[in-house]
């Protein structure tokens, strides 16, 4: 598929693995943050003289971190984005909810489509079979010139077999595979994903599994589209490109089939995303707060398995269970659903979209204290103080955990409530 | 144009996997700009004074993955003002990586570097001939080649300039098949 794909971005008939290509991205999409889209902008005009980029419509710009602002200097930073992207014809959307989300409902995802972010975790939209990868500061180029340098990466094939039990979910999946293959196996190349757990698996758990691709070492992380895919897209797709599929005869630098039928729950445990562990063997340590949210979690079937979990019962008096929907459709659709009453009245704290929680900017962590989580990254201080801890894991252990006031396994919960909605 | 080979101490060994650069100057610092307190922090939790005993030249070597997480430019903003010219790897993260060519940084992956330079070491980068030498051990180990673009770039000194070049070609646009709608 990664072939495929970077052979028609860059005006080829074929590509093979290794190849240095330049290829044009379909679409650039960057969020503001200082450093970045402030330092492309200026940039782009002083250093090569571009005052407006030539194809507007390839571009886009959210507005999802520090977002509302709690100082001058962060409006400001909205306010000049804001003004560019107007100069420019080049939207930019805030108050939507994540720009990985958005990006999708908005219908910049393709099957087949190329894509560049600076940030990596633009990867799940390979959940709809597009190549997305982050340049960081690299993206740059794609403001400057009409294509990006890049070197065609193999791919490794994972095909997940078996069926995935009752409370696991598609954040587990990820680690595991960390867990299996390792947090370098994947360097520098792309991972596509297939076989019957995939076939089985949501839309937003191919989001989740694929924006975390980084933390295999990989570029990006693709998944062929299916009826699914396309149902999904109908009416938002954007871009018009035959959707891209494997060859049957394709070509993989590595093949490796994973059965995830006694898959349980697990928690990555800090300091590093690397680190992935069984739940069972942390059961009962304390945790003071739980983030439910993320460009990773905080879709509908998360805010669902925390309101299953949470339905009728009150979280922990003094645990701070923050759940943050990724998107404001994503909110819209739980509150037609009933799930933020459930979340609310249990005493979970709800919030408006936004990256804020991921990364310790609002809901801040002192010294000491330990948070389940299912944001992006568990680095000490990623959350606040580098004297507290994070412990990652799927949106419904953060809701029994923020029921027993300590990492607790949702499963009995889930049981106890079957059918009950 | 050829790159500069690179030719210093090693400064230090992060022997770990899978290491999180952030921790160089600390998660807790890694929004300060000032690149002289930068400078000052780097390394400070393993080590107060690292900052007076780096030579400009002198190299960084790491192990498997190195770069890994969400790694942020402040810390090799404040190597890089402390003189550190470069690191070797037995293998960098990808993002980690192509960030920090942008920034004109020389990263060298070179397997088996870890487990044979020490910390103070004469450690020299050979380009040309796609080795890293180890004189005070007598030793030379192959390193990996870089692409085009990004040979490019380190000898532009940087994105910046490299684009700049490029752009001063006359680069034929690749046709799009894509339409957007």
């Amino acid at each position: 598929m990664t072939e495929k794909i970077l052979a028609r971005a860059s005006g080829r008939a074929s590509v093979q693995p290794g190849d240095e290509i330049e290829a044009r991205p379909d679409f650039v999409i960057s969020y503001d943050f200082p450093g970045y889209t402030d330092v492309f902008f200026k940039e782009a005009k002083e250093e090569f003289g571009v005052e407006k980029v030539a194809t507007p419509e390839r571009y886009v710009l959210f507005i999802d971190h520090m977002i509302p602002a709690a100082a001058p200097k962060e409006e400001e930073l909205h306010q000049n984005t804001r003004a560019w992207g107007a100069k420019n014809n080049v939207p930019v959307h805030e108050r939507k909810g994540i720009g990985h989300q958005v990006s999708a409902e908005l219908g910049y995802a393709a099957p087949g489509a190329f894509i560049v972010h600076f940030d990596g975790h633009v990867s799940q939209l390979g959940a709809f079979g597009a190549y997305a990868f982050g340049a960081r500061k690299g993206v740059l180029e794609a403001y400057v010139c009409e294509t990006v340098a890049l070197r065609v990466p193999p791919t490794v094939k994972v095909t997940l077999t078996g069926t995935l039990q009752p409370g696991v979910m598609a954040r587990d999946v990820f680690h595991h595979l960390v867990r299996v293959l390792g947090p370098s196996s994947c360097a520098f190349k792309a991972v596509e994903l297939c076989g019957p757990v995939i076939d089985a698996m949501s839309v937003e758990g191919r989001q989740t599994v694929c924006g975390q691709a980084m933390f295999l070492g990989a570029t990006t992380m693709l998944i062929a589209p299916d009826a699914k895919t396309l149902a999904w897209l109908d009416g938002r797709q954007r871009l018009d490109v035959p959707p891209v599929h494997p060859d049957a005869d394709a070509v993989y630098e590595r093949v490796v089939t994973i059965d995830v039928t006694d898959l349980a729950p697990i928690v990555v445990v800090p300091p590093s995303p690397a680190n992935t562990r069984n739940l069972a063997d942390h059961l009962g340590l304390p945790v003071q707060s739980g983030y439910l949210g993320s460009c990773a979690s905080g879709r509908l079937e998360d805010l669902r398995i925390a309101a299953q979990v949470l339905r009728g019962r009150q979280v922990q008096p003094g645990f701070q269970l923050h759940v943050v929907p990724t998107s404001q459709a994503i909110m819209a659709q739980a509150a037609r659903e009933g799930l933020l009453a459930t979340l609310v009245e249990a005493g979970a704290f709800v919030s408006s979209p936004t990256c804020d929680y991921c990364y310790g900017r609002i809901a801040t962590m002192a010294d000491g204290q330990r948070a389940v989580s299912t944001g992006t990254l568990n680095t000490p201080g990623r959350m606040g103080s580098v004297d507290s801890e994070i412990y990652i894991c799927n949106a419904a252990v953060v809701a029994a955990s923020a029921l027993e006031g300590c990492i607790a396994d949702p499963r009995p919960y889930l049981l106890s409530t079957e059918g009950a909605a | 144009m050829g790159l500069a080979n690179l030719r210093g101490r090693v400064a230090w060994v992060f022997a770990e996997d899978d290491y999180d650069i952030d921790l160089i100057i600390g998660v807790r610092n890694i929004k300060i700009t000032d690149v002289q307190e930068l400078a000052r922090l780097a390394m400070s939790d393993a080590e107060p004074g690292f900052a007076a005993t780096v030579q400009r030249g002198d190299l960084l070597v790491g192990g498997r993955n190195f770069g890994y997480g969400h790694p942020h430019y402040p810390a090799m903003r404040a190597m890089r003002h402390l003189g550190i010219a470069g690191v070797v790897a037995e293998s960098f993260s990808p993002g980690f990586f192509r960030g920090e060519i942008s920034m004109g940084f020389p990263l060298v992956t070179c397997p088996g570097i870890l487990g044979a330079a020490q910390r103070g070491d004469a450690i020299e980068v050979d380009w040309a001939a796609g080795q890293v030498h180890l004189p005070g051990r007598g030793q030379a180990l192959p390193l990996q080649p870089l692409g085009v673009a990004e040979r490019g770039t380190l000898e532009a000194g940087g994105l910046i300039p490299y684009l700049k070049a490029r752009l001063g070609r006359t680069a034929a646009t690749p046709p799009s098949k894509g339409t957007p709608a």
